[in-house]
């Protein structure tokens, strides 16, 4: 095979460097039936180096690694590890090689233990095997490598910052030199990023490299040292980490300049804000799927108009939270309204009844059916509505009409709406699901972490869609744990930790000390703040 | 230049079917190597089983009579897999179809034009019946239906086989395990092939269109295909499972009432002859598609009518059942291996 690539400066600096790049990927292109998702890209990765892969959703980043890893063949170009041409038929190859990946959407058996998971599809395990043989293996490997884990865990009792850890550990078990992580802070704690941080520094010290797929540029601009960028599924440059600034990442991701404004700015024709709340809580309780109590006697009101921000570290009730709040798990005790109605003992159907839309926050597991088509997904909330329904008939060919428009309104192009909904980039998804919740939410919006996974360009357009809505008069809760985000943003915060709000308060009164500290436990009011000003 | 294979993830239509044809051709290929090799003349066998199958009025008017049951458990077994069950238990439920529609023509005298229609829906309410327990405990205890299906199956079969030789034994003495000629009939519309045939059809376009073409059907399918995606936007999982199990078995029943009534005439032991497990193959052969359900079972019904036919050769009957399992195999492997295709490159 012959062909012609045109190197860049830097890479033949690399190239003629005495350092052998460990993968080295040339002249790649990945094309789907109406989508060119990588065309033309080079890309090599040098021993001890973390480097971060960048651009927008659906800049081809995950289809680049999947063909590294096997999943998906390219059209076109080389793959070469330790400057040799490669053809890995599966991801078992790949990790033969030494490469192992991280996905997006995790990818482990939840009802089996973290050993049985470690120890899945491994032609290291032993023949014989026993529960306390995996576990001790598990245990030891785990020791060696300096992560942490529960061996004897089940998978679906773990946190996702935990499952993530299993998925690093499975990858490193079998000997991996470089490990690609597609998004893998999108769904961690700070506390637990920066242990990641932390782990990986430690890999790419003895000598392998990372791959490091994130949306979030202060995390690239710390962890990495170098930098290649997408766009459209060509590559834009690779960079050396220190020679970068946000704001040109944000510039060669999106093309243009991107800036994240204040939007607090209400339009002049804006509804005011109503003096009587669209949703009330009073001293609200409710149990945890693993029945401990994680919502304990909330009280909280959102009006008409505003955007009320929640802020605090993930996993302390804010999905619970978001889930009564749409009837979708039932409170314990206490009250809660939703325009003056008592909806306390109602279920989703009468929430979305009631103008309510929800995006929830693990879109793959209960916002879309990952295996039906996009059609199918995209109408999940209007399929009972004219014109898509007329009487107990349903109209397929007026429901590809409105998945159409959901999708040209989320700025998703879609080749076929009848492939299933998971060929989607991740982004692409959250953006779906956004739109589509968007149409129903005629009074209020959950939002649990709207701009995970999302790109700057897309976070920026996201939180746009969100002051249209309270322009027009909707209560938006928006719950985040970017505290950047939550200022740019709403109107007030407020703030969970361990199931309780620990203070409702103006944003123009606070700042991001404040919201740390009550982050931390500390409680705040509102007339406390104004006091202190 | 080394040639790998490659897994993809989605299948194109064209390999799906190419890959079937070819596994077909494969499983005759060896079948013919076996025979040659016993011996056998091959153009004499060959042309005898494609004579009766496809070459005579008998042959055809066969493979339409077993295809109407295959079709009806794979249309079972196709629809409960649409909600997330498997219903392995298709077997048991033709038997009580076949029991409850037997009982009907036995003890309850009327017109015909009564009698019929009451024992469809009498087959249909005993295959509904015998999925019920499973269903239950599915909905509301999580108990997975696969094993309680199953074990279902040689209650059933055991069912038949008492009643036959037990009390409703044919009072002639003309028969060991049967029941006498039912007095009535499920009118045929061409030769024997009786109008069990075009109803199952009809059942399955008619699934088919409520699948794609209702709101239950919709909710269906999000159930099927997600339970908390089907939660988060209001759809009842629990209550469309339990509707679609029920469903499933009915249809099953109707399988084992055409057959008793309209085929057998009667009710004996080992009516249900395995259809309601081939019904499992029909439905993973035609990965959930009505007309793929069609196709599956006429597939099927050849194989078993061609086992028939090589069987009158004086081909022995495990040969046969090797045969049909043959050809199962190869077709597993083919669809299997659409989902592959074959790369080229140069050595690593
Ligand atoms: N299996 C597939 N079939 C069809 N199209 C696909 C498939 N996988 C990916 N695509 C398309 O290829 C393009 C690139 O997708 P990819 O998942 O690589 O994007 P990404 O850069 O990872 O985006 P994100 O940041 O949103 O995760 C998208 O338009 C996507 O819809
Ligand atoms: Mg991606």
């Amino acid at each position: 095979m012959t062909m012609n690539v045109m190197l860049n400066a830097e890479e033949t600096i690399a190239s003629g460097s005495p350092i052998q790049p460990i993968v080295r990927l040339r002249g790649i292109a990945k094309h789907f039936p109406g989508v060119v998702a990588n065309q033309d890209v080079d890309f090599d990765l040098l021993p001890g180096e973390i480097h971060a892969l960048l651009g927008e959703n659906g800049a081809g980043k995950s289809t680049l690694m999947n063909i590294l890893t096997g999943i998906y063949r390219q059209n076109e170009g080389d793959v070469i590890v330790d400057g040799q041409l490669v053809t890995f038929a599966s991801p078992l190859d790949a990790i033969a090689a030494g490469i192992g990946m991280v996905h997006q959407h995790f990818k482990l058996v939840k009802a089996f233990t973290v050993a049985e998971n470690i120890h899945l599809g491994w032609n290291e395990t032993p023949r014989r095997i026993s529960r306390e043989l995996l576990e001790a293996r598990t245990a030891e490997i785990a020791a060696s490598l300096n992560l942490a884990v529960k061996p004897a865990a089940r998978i679906s009792d773990l946190s996702t910052g935990e499952q993530q850890r299993v998925e690093i550990l499975r990858v490193l078990s079998r000997k991996a030199r470089v490990l690609i992580l597609d998004e893998p802070t999108a769904v961690l704690t700070p506390a637990e990023a920066a242990e990641l941080f932390k782990a990986l520094r430690q890999f790419a010290a003895r000598g392998n490299a990372v791959i490091f797929i994130s949306h979030k540029l202060d995390e690239v601009l710390e962890i990495s040292d170098r930098v290649t960028v997408l766009r459209g599924g060509r590559k834009v440059t690779t960079r050396p980490t220190h020679e970068c600034d946000k704001r040109m990442l944000a510039r060669l991701m999106v093309g243009q300049e991107v800036v994240l404004s204040n939007m607090r700015e209400r339009r002049p024709d804006a509804k005011p804000v109503s003096a009587e709340p669209v949703l009330s809580l009073r001293d609200v309780s409710a149990h945890d799927d693993l029945g401990n109590m994680s919502l304990k006697r909330i009280s909280l009101d959102l009006r008409a108009g505003e955007i009320l921000g929640i802020a605090g570290v993930a996993g302390n009730g804010q999905k619970e939270l978001s889930q009564v709040l749409t009837g979708i798990r039932p409170l314990v005790s206490g009250r809660l309204q939703v325009c003056g109605r008592d909806l306390s003992a109602r279920g989703a159907e009468e929430f979305a009844a009631f103008g309510v839309g929800h995006i929830p926050e693990d879109r793959l597991q209960s916002g879309l059916a990952p295996a039906l088509s996009i059609t199918d997904n995209a109408v999940i909330r209007e399929y009972g509505k004219a014109p898509l329904s007329r009487g107990w008939l349903y109209r397929p060919s007026a429901a590809a009409a409105l998945a159409r428009s959901i999708a040209e309104a989320a700025s998703v192009t879609v080749p076929d709406f009848a492939m299933p909904v998971r060929n989607l980039s991740g982004g692409n998804q959250q953006r779906l699901v956004a739109r589509r919740e968007m149409r129903i939410a005629s009074n209020v919006l959950i939002a649990a972490y709207p701009c995970r996974g999302l790109d700057v360009g897309a976070i920026n357009a996201m939180m746009r869609y969100f002051t249209e809505l309270r322009d027009a008069g909707v209560g938006v809760l928006f719950v985040s744990e970017e505290l950047d985000e939550l200022f740019k943003l709403s109107d007030r915060i407020a703030v969970m930790f361990h199931g309780e709000i620990m203070g409702v308060v103006d944003t123009s009164d606070v700042d991001i000390e404040t919201i740390g500290l009550m982050m931390g436990g500390q409680r705040r009011s509102a007339a406390d703040l104004a006091g202190e000003n | 230049m080394a040639i790998r294979i490659q897994r993809v993830p989605s299948e194109n239509l064209g390999g799906g079917v190419a890959a079937r044809l070819i596994a077909i051709l494969l499983a005759l290929l060896v079948a013919a190597v076996i025979f040659s090799l016993n011996g056998a003349d091959l153009g004499a066998l060959g042309a005898h089983v494609l004579k009766s199958t496809f070459g005579s009025r008998f042959g055809l008017m066969d493979i339409g009579l077993i295809m109407t049951p295959l079709i009806l458990t794979g249309l079972a077994v196709m629809i409960a897999m649409k909600v997330g069950a498997w219903n392995i238990g298709a077997e048991g439920q033709f038997c009580a179809g076949a029991f409850a529609a037997t009982a009907v023509a036995l003890f309850v005298p009327g017109p015909t034009v009564v009698i019929v229609p009451l024992m469809f829906v009498a087959g249909a309410l005993g295959g509904m019946v015998w999925i019920l327990i499973p269903t239950l405990a599915r909905a509301y205890a999580d108990v997975s239906e696969l094993i309680t299906t199953l074990l279902l199956n040689f209650v059933g079969v055991l069912l038949i086989y008492y009643v036959a030789t037990g009390p409703w034994l044919d009072p002639s003495g003309m028969s060991f395990a049967a029941t006498k000629r039912l007095p009535y009939d499920i009118p045929s519309f061409w030769g024997d092939v009786h109008w069990g045939l075009p109803i199952a059809v009809l059942l399955t376009v008619l699934v088919a269109a409520v699948l794609n073409y209702t709101r239950w059907g919709y909710e269906v399918r999000i159930a099927g295909s997600n339970p908390s995606a089907a939660r988060y936007a209001a759809i009842p999982f629990r209550r469309h499972l339990i509707v679609v199990m029920l469903l499933s078995g009915a249809i099953a029943g109707l399988a084992g009432m055409f057959e008793a009534v309209g085929t057998a005439h009667r009710l004996q032991g080992g009516i249900s002859n395995n259809f309601g497990y081939i019904g499992i193959m029909v439905a993973v052969l035609a990965r959930g598609s009505a007309i793929g359900v069609l196709a599956g079972a006429l597939l099927m019904a050849v194989i078993l009518k061609s086992g028939i036919a090589l069987q009158t050769q004086g081909v022995n009957i495990s040969t046969v059942l090797a045969l049909t399992g043959l050809i199962l195999f190869f077709t597993a492997i083919g669809d299997e291996l659409s989902h592959y295709r074959i790369v080229r490159s140069k050595p690593a």
